[in-house]
């Protein structure tokens, strides 16, 4: 056990020492600042709902909203949206919370595509990059079975996609509570949920958005990882992988009216389409159903890298 | 048990339906530096391959101190220590960072051991220096270093003194002789410089198109004097020289800018150079060459062509 524990140590030292994963971090945190510029340049936060007369201000936003929207017919989604929810705090009469860390923490959300990204991209390299350089022969001749080996390195990909999420989310908070405040302990909005208009808790939010998001990361990073120990090459390994993240839903859509396309990996990595009782994209599907199919691919990639990985000769390169 | 530190039994493999390493079947002694010779394509590397765990074998057994590759793996190469083909190291990382990332993956292995490492191959200087600055020669050091970590039984090396100056080569050599006489370690060496391989080595094996042609201990043919050596003198006036020679010892004498050369016994040189003495045939030069080794090397690969 203190033996894997070494392994990873040494392959989390490995992959952090790298130039590339410090550029990774600082490319994350400057984007991460940008949207809070961009964000807070906008203007119109909601400071003003702190105030008693919120009512009012709710009702002057929506005759502003409704005006600009005769005069653009661009607005016409994004307006009628915010309308709808000014309008659902008025009938509930729940006063707005202004916005902060917490929700800007919500919003950047789809920067987990960004760590998925990244984590494809260590996972590519982890094995590969042993055989680019050659050392895979001095790594391999040591008293530790290559199963341990490949373990050691797919764990440390798990942990480096957990690190650079967990990065994100507090550099998130840190610059958010920076540029907008903190909006309070558990803050709540109004949202919508796919069945209309509910009242919920921010963090809520940010653990079930963030979580659906993981899966479709440990997919893609394991498929990379798999790639990886197949081929010994990085360069194939991502190409593929962030080909098949790009194109997963045309994919999916493209063979939509095939009977077997709900066996597609990617028309079941996204579990949030069973959330909140919405119907799946596809007749026969279940959560359940997606998750033994996700749970098979992921079997499937695991068993072929560690096939390779072990059994295959190092030969010269 | 046996005094032997890792055995070779009937080895092969083949890649494809090509037979690339055709049965081998040696044995190599505790405290014995063993070279193993041949020239490019012969399957050095891929023995040396099977014999760490690298490359699985298609048939037979390797045996470290007893133990199976193929069985006991973990056990087996447990006792090897070894450098395969090139030193390569993590170019990102310091020599230091290398080494104790090494260090890190057996167990049992203390600080004070990996300055000892590090000390023996002389790289205290660079230790914190990137590996990707490093000379071939510094970063053989350091391969060595790595391998010397746990205390192997059995040190396997892989082209050892390629990128050493002439100076390292000869301190490498002399590192290689005290590991096996004073720490009983068997040293396989691998080179396809006879001259390097036969300074440093009890032992010469030569592997040709996957076979184990020969293998002969280097001491019987550099000692053993009832054979002729081929000798040269520079001599003036050498056409006089040349006569003597052919008239009065009836040998074949080929006469090369006033330099002779012929086959002779060693023991009977003095006796030879008195003779031209006394002729008044001015002697600037003797060499006997200890080719014997190289010639039958040659005699042995000289056909060699790559299947």
């Amino acid at each position: 056990m203190s033996n894997l524990f070494h392994l990873i140590y040494n392959e989390l030292k490995k992959l952090y020492i790298q130039k590339s994963s410090k550029i990774m971090y600082i490319v994350l945190g400057v984007i991460i600042l940008g949207i809070a510029i961009v964000s807070n340049s906008v203007g119109n936060l909601g400071e003003q709902y702190e105030q008693e007369n919120w009512r009012e201000v709710l009702q002057e936003e929506n005759k502003e909203l409704t005006q600009e929207m005769e005069d653009k017919e661009a607005f016409q989604g994004m307006n009628t949206a915010q309308i709808e929810k000014n309008n659902y705090y008025l009938e509930q009469d729940i006063q707005p919370v202004s916005y902060g860390a917490w929700q800007f923490v919500m919003e950047n959300e789809m920067l987990l595509s960004v760590v998925s990204l990244l984590t494809i991209i260590v996972a590519a390299g982890i094995v590969a990059n042993e055989f680019r350089w050659g050392t895979i022969k001095l790594l391999l001749i040591r008293p530790i079975t290559r199963t341990k080996i490949l373990l050691s390195k797919y764990i440390t990909v798990l942990l480096f996609a957990l690190f650079t999420l967990v990065f994100v989310l507090v550099f998130s908070w840190i610059i958010g509570a920076l540029f907008f405040g903190i909006e309070g302990i558990d803050p709540k909005v109004v949202l919508d949920q796919g069945d209309g208009l509910a009242y919920v808790s921010v963090i809520n939010e940010i653990i079930t958005g963030y979580g659906y998001k993981l899966v479709n990361l440990v997919m893609m990073a394991t498929f990379a990882f798999m790639i990886s120990s197949v081929f010994r090459n990085s360069t194939i390994a991502i190409g593929l992988a962030i080909f098949l993240m790009m194109a997963g839903n045309q994919i999916v859509l493209f063979f939509a009216e095939r009977s077997w396309s709900k066996y597609i990996l990617f028309a079941n990595t996204d579990l949030s389409q069973y959330a909140n009782g919405n119907t799946s994209l596809i007749e026969g599907m279940s959560l359940g159903f997606s998750i033994t199919v996700l749970l098979v691919y992921y079997a499937v990639f695991l068993l072929l890298s560690w096939l390779f990985f072990t059994k295959r000769d190092v030969a010269g390169s | 048990m046996t005094d032997a530190a890792m055995e070779l039994i009937n080895v092969k493999k083949t890649i494809g339906n090509k037979e690339i390493i055709k049965g081998l079947s040696f044995s190599i002694n505790k405290g014995e530096v063993f070279g193993f010779i041949g020239p490019n394509g012969a399957g050095k590397t891929t023995t040396i391959r099977m014999m760490v765990g690298l490359m699985q074998l298609t048939d037979g057994d390797v045996r470290i101190l007893g133990k199976s590759i193929k069985t006991d793996y973990k056990k087996a190469v447990r006792e090897v220590g070894a450098i395969v083909e090139n030193p390569e190291m993590y170019p990102f990382m310091t020599g230091a960072q290398n080494i104790d990332h090494y260090a890190r993956m057996i167990p049992g292995i203390t600080k004070e051991r990996i300055k000892e490492a590090i000390h023996i191959v002389g790289l205290e200087n660079a230790l914190n220096e990137k590996v990707g600055k490093y000379s071939l020669g510094m970063r053989q050091r350091l391969g060595i270093a790595q391998a010397l970590l746990h205390r192997p039984s059995v040190l396997i090396l892989d082209e050892p003194t390629n990128g050493l100056d002439p100076a390292g080569i000869r301190e490498i050599r002399q590192y290689i002789r005290k590991l096996a006489e004073e720490e009983d370690v068997a040293v396989i060496v691998s080179s396809h410089l006879l001259t390097e391989v036969e300074l440093m080595c009890d032992r010469i094996g030569v592997l040709k198109n996957g076979e184990l042609v020969a293998t002969q201990a280097v001491n019987d043919s550099s000692t053993n004097t009832n054979q002729h050596s081929e000798v040269s003198m520079e001599v003036s006036p050498a056409d006089k020289a040349l006569e003597l020679l052919k008239k009065d010892y009836e040998m074949d004498v080929v006469h090369q800018n006033g330099s002779l050369t012929f086959k002779w016994d060693k023991e009977k040189i003095p006796e030879l150079i008195k003779f031209l003495v006394s002729h008044e045939v001015s002697i600037f030069q003797v060499s006997v060459s200890k080719s014997t080794l190289e010639d039958k090397f040659f005699d042995l690969i000289g056909e060699n062509t790559i299947e």
